[in-house]
């Protein structure tokens, strides 16, 4: 009884430090899922095009985010970009962090939305074309209707994998919930345990709706074909 | 040629080839024994998870959800600090970093293995059961040998998963490819030279496997694998 009370007490005194950082992890995970969806869609139905030179390109950009930790990249971002002497590439940790993330996003949401556009039957391309439409025309009104549906489930655990990235942000000093709970620590030693438990509970309440979202879209694809 | 010697410092990654050399080899050795570990339970896990709707099942389940919703660097820090107080200072960083890293990578390797499991079919079981053979060999000689075909290019992907999260280690001082680039830039205060030879270094071993991959794949005859 009395290490319960003591404990809620450490969590009253530690909450709104972390939900301060709960705070940002929101908003960065937010940013980058948007920024690198809309990025990721457009490289992913360029990759589809019949181009040569356009899926070559992307396949290595492809290769290059997924073949090297995101740990890396963020370092590479955070400070070799700058390290260039280049004005516009002169970031501090938040814009280093939103850039780096929608690149990372937009790296998984290529191969999302480019096998999806795949899977839809080659027959409903050849049919919007013989009723006259241009290839973009097909694309808009027929194809990426269709692929987007498939797209859900897979998009919902990259959200996923896009919130759990953000821990990684403390690295360079973001004030992101595992930022402010190393802050914590640094104050209250004696509870580390409890407040990275009190922090994973936190991630844990974030991410997972979201995966049981995505199981849910899944069962509901299968059932619907 | 000649600007990509001003931004290159080429003679600075030589001196550190060695650094970086070990690196690679410590990084590999991390993931190879996480590997082996996270396979050897992520077998039982997956039994478990296949066992009927009770106790272990649900505790299979959770443990599955917790470590799919919460970050690996978390993890890492609760078994880091955690570990200790549990059975005092036993392992070292570099021990406590492979302990971490298997009970985070053991659950996907479960799914992954269970999902190869459910796809033999059932028939096959019921066939080995009716010669003689108990649940153990039935397993062993009938079920796993083709639950291995299919979940070999999910299994390669997640190694690929595993060699990057390796990474997050040089958070606790684990010596490893980023430590090394870590140790050059803390050395040398050169951002580029540390950090490009890190990711080529890490690109490196990825090739490696996509390599491996390809030979698998046409050995078996599958679909290409997505890596990653």
């Amino acid at each position: 009884m009395e290490w319960l009370i003591t404990k809620w007490q450490v969590l009253q005194s530690v909450m709104p430090f972390l939900l301060d950082g709960l705070l940002i992890t929101f908003e960065i995970s937010i940013i980058a899922i948007v920024l690198g969806s809309v990025l990721g869609a457009v490289l992913g139905v360029l990759k589809t095009l019949k181009s040569r030179l356009l899926s070559w390109t992307i396949n290595i950009y492809l290769h290059l985010f997924r073949g090297t930790p995101y740990l890396v990249q963020l370092y590479m971002v955070y400070f070799v970009l700058p390290s260039l002497n280049i004005s516009w590439l002169q970031f501090e940790s938040y814009t280093a962090a939103i850039v780096s993330l929608t690149l990372y996003t937009a790296s998984y949401v290529t191969a999302i939305v480019s096998s999806a556009i795949h899977a839809v039957p080659h027959g409903q391309e050849e049919a919007a074309r013989s009723c006259g439409m241009s290839k973009a025309q097909a694309l808009y009104h027929i194809i990426v209707p269709q692929a987007l549906k498939l797209t859900v489930p897979p998009m919902a655990s990259v959200y996923v994998i896009v919130i759990k990235s953000t821990a990684v942000l403390s690295v360079i000093g973001l004030s992101e919930l595992t930022r402010q709970g190393e802050t914590t620590i640094l104050r209250l030693p004696g509870d580390t345990m409890f407040i990275y438990m009190a922090i994973a509970a936190m991630y844990f309440l974030y991410c997972y709706p979201v995966l049981r979202f995505a199981r849910w879209a899944e069962t509901k694809l299968e059932t619907d074909n | 040629m000649s600007w990509l010697y001003d931004l290159i410092n080429v003679r600075l990654i030589a001196e550190y080839s060695g650094v970086f050399l070990d690196g690679i080899i410590a990084t590999v050795w991390i993931s190879l024994i996480c590997l082996i570990l996270s396979l050897f339970f992520g077998v039982f896990v997956a039994l478990m998870r296949m066992s009927e709707k009770g106790i272990i099942w649900r505790t299979a389940a959770a443990y599955i959800q917790f470590i799919r919703s919460t970050p690996l660097l978390i993890q890492i820090y609760l078994i880091y600090y955690g570990l200790p107080n549990l059975i005092g200072n036993f392992f070292d960083e570099t021990q406590t970093g492979i302990i971490a890293l298997t009970i985070h990578t053991t659950p996907y390797m479960a799914e992954i293995l269970r999902t190869g499991i459910m796809s033999v079919p059932r028939t096959q079981t019921e066939g080995a059961m009716a010669v003689g053979m108990n649940r153990f060999q039935t397993m062993y000689h009938v079920i796993l040998p083709q639950a291995i075909a299919k979940v070999i290019s999910p299994l390669l992907g997640q190694t690929v998963v595993l060699l990057k999260d390796t990474s997050l280690l040089s958070i606790i001082a684990v010596f490893e490819l980023m430590g090394a680039g870590l140790l050059m830039f803390s050395d040398t205060v050169v951002a580029t030279e540390s950090y490009l030879t890190t990711a080529v270094c890490y690109l490196a071993i990825y090739m490696m496997l996509l390599i491996i991959s390809g030979i698998v794949e046409r050995k078996l005859g599958g679909t290409s694998a997505q890596l990653a």
